[in-house]
């Protein structure tokens, strides 16, 4: 009789557990964000995976798992800012591919120093289809970096559009940049000057 | 005798070089920041430097999502997408069209051609003077020895932190400072170690003059970038001047040290803490940029908007 009873409450709790647990936190951009993050993790702790000779697989796979949660169109949009308006749809899309490259030259090589880096998150505030997920990176010299995520809700799921690293904003700093080209030469010396910089 | 009069001289001479310094400094700022305010009186909001501006909105609106960027055109957009209701595919194209004219620089650079040219320098010296030496320091002197020089200098400069907590109104920072200043000092051995920090959570208040400055309303004023020092404005400039005089390491170097002793300790906390992190950040930012003047620039900038609003 007991046992009956715990078991079918068991399995309403499981039961319910299953249905509720998706509606809460599915798509929550904060726990998608720390779940890329362990994963990434993983990756770099894999014993298998160290070492210097395996440093072009472990990108790769480093890669394959990150890349996702960015959404790169959206960052060269935000990148370009007012010159994005003006160009063509195979402008944009090999702009798109450039910068996804900067963004992978630039920062998957960065992890190749992993050195047990632990990443908290502190807070996440969500407005309709914006997210902004606050996270902290604590070295092993107990050096704190604020690393906040601005996410947005696209059909695909939550994606990455900005990282703001101690108050500097990754597209914001690309964006000075180009503009500041852009001011003084064309679009095409812009171009130029990233793929000279790309091989 | 004669060692005496001399050594007096000496003193008269540098006292006056450094009152010439602070004086030429406090010119310089006091014509920019004329030139800034100038016309905002004219009632032309647009020429108000960024930084000033931006704190006034960030209270209008709790929302700290834009921060600083709220001028700069795109993230603009992003504000209003916030606030209004999504409206799907009208709204993701439109606010780009809607601010294409406006894209003011964070901060004012006529001194471009100038700061360039140091810049170069400062990256060559960087790689080929500066890099080598501080990764012949690392090579020699284990992580942990480096970071326990960190908190002792750290500790050492804590007058800087809480005078400045002081003039920033915040007497619970001054507070912790002190608190931290008292662990450190005795159950920190003399600041090597930061019990205060691990033991009782204290975390350190990173004050400095130029924010003070910045919270009594002063104008960042133009980019400079001073040869070795890195990126500046004329503010933060002021502000170094203001932290060196409530450096205790600049009194200890300017009553008992010669010029070149007071250099070397100067220096060796400069390249103690580029081994520890400063390095990499430079490289960080410098590195993957398509234009790393800019990138710099901008990157000190953001930062240090980050830093007042604190």
């Amino acid at each position: 009789m007991n046992y009956r009873k715990i078991t079918s409450a068991l399995g309403i709790g499981m039961l319910s557990l299953a249905f509720i647990s998706p509606l809460l936190w599915a798509g929550e951009p904060g726990k998608l964000l720390m779940e890329t993050i362990d994963k990434g993790f993983a990756i770099l702790k894999d014993p298998s995976l160290k070492g210097d000779e395996k440093v072009q697989e472990r990108r790769q796979k480093l890669w394959k798992e990150i890349s996702p949660i960015f959404n790169f169109e959206e960052m060269s949009k935000r990148a370009l800012g007012q010159h994005w308006k003006s160009r063509t749809p195979e402008e944009k899309d090999e702009f798109v591919e450039l910068f996804t490259n900067i963004m992978k030259d630039a920062y998957i090589g960065k992890t190749d120093t992993y050195s047990g880096e632990k990443v908290v998150i502190i807070s996440e505030k969500q407005d309709k289809k914006y997210a902004t997920v606050q996270t902290k990176i604590i070295t092993n010299k107990g050096t704190e970096i604020s690393v906040d995520y601005n996410m947005l809700n696209n059909p695909g799921g939550w994606a990455i559009y900005d990282v703001i690293i101690e108050g500097v904003s990754l597209v914001n700093n690309y964006r000075s940049q180009f503009n500041n080209i852009l001011i003084k030469s064309s679009y095409k010396e812009l171009i130029q000057k990233i793929k000279a910089k790309q091989s | 005798m004669m060692l005496d009069i001399k050594k007096g001289e000496k003193h008269v001479r540098r006292s006056v070089l450094l009152m010439f310094v602070v004086v030429f400094t406090i010119c310089v700022c006091k014509t920019s920041v004329r030139a800034e305010s100038s016309p905002v009186s004219e009632g032309q909001p647009t020429e108000i430097p960024q930084e000033e501006k931006t704190p006034v909105i960030n209270k209008a609106n709790e929302d700290s999502e834009l921060k600083h960027t709220v001028s700069t055109g795109q993230s603009d957009n992003t504000k209003k997408e916030d606030t209004t209701p999504a409206d799907t595919t009208q709204e993701e194209e439109e606010p780009i069209n809607n601010d294409v004219k406006a894209e003011p620089p964070l901060v004012k650079d006529p001194l471009q051609p100038y700061n360039r040219a140091i810049f170069t320098f400062n990256d060559k010296a960087y790689h080929y003077f500066i890099k080598p030496i501080y990764t012949g320091y690392n090579s020699m002197i284990p992580e942990k020895a480096r970071v326990s020089v960190r908190n002792f200098f750290t500790n050492v400069k804590m007058p800087v932190r809480f005078f400045n907590c002081l003039f920033q109104g915040e007497s619970k920072g001054a507070g912790t400072e002190f608190a931290r200043f008292v662990i450190n000092s005795t159950v920190g051995v003399a600041g090597f170690f930061d019990p205060a920090k691990s033991k009782f959570h204290l975390e350190k208040q990173e004050r400095d003059f130029g924010q003070t400055l910045a919270k009594h309303k002063m104008n960042s004023g133009v980019y400079i970038v001073w040869p070795f020092l890195g990126p500046s404005t004329v503010r933060d400039t002021v502000g170094l001047a203001g932290d060196a005089a409530l450096n205790p390491f600049g009194w200890i170097s300017y009553f008992f040290l010669t010029p070149l002793e007071g250099f070397g300790n100067y220096s060796y906390d400069t390249v103690n803490d580029l081994s520890i992190d400063k390095g990499t950040t430079y490289e960080n930012i410098t590195k993957p940029a398509i234009d790393p003047y800019i990138a710099l620039q901008d990157a000190y900038v953001q930062n240090r908007i980050k830093k007042i609003k604190e």
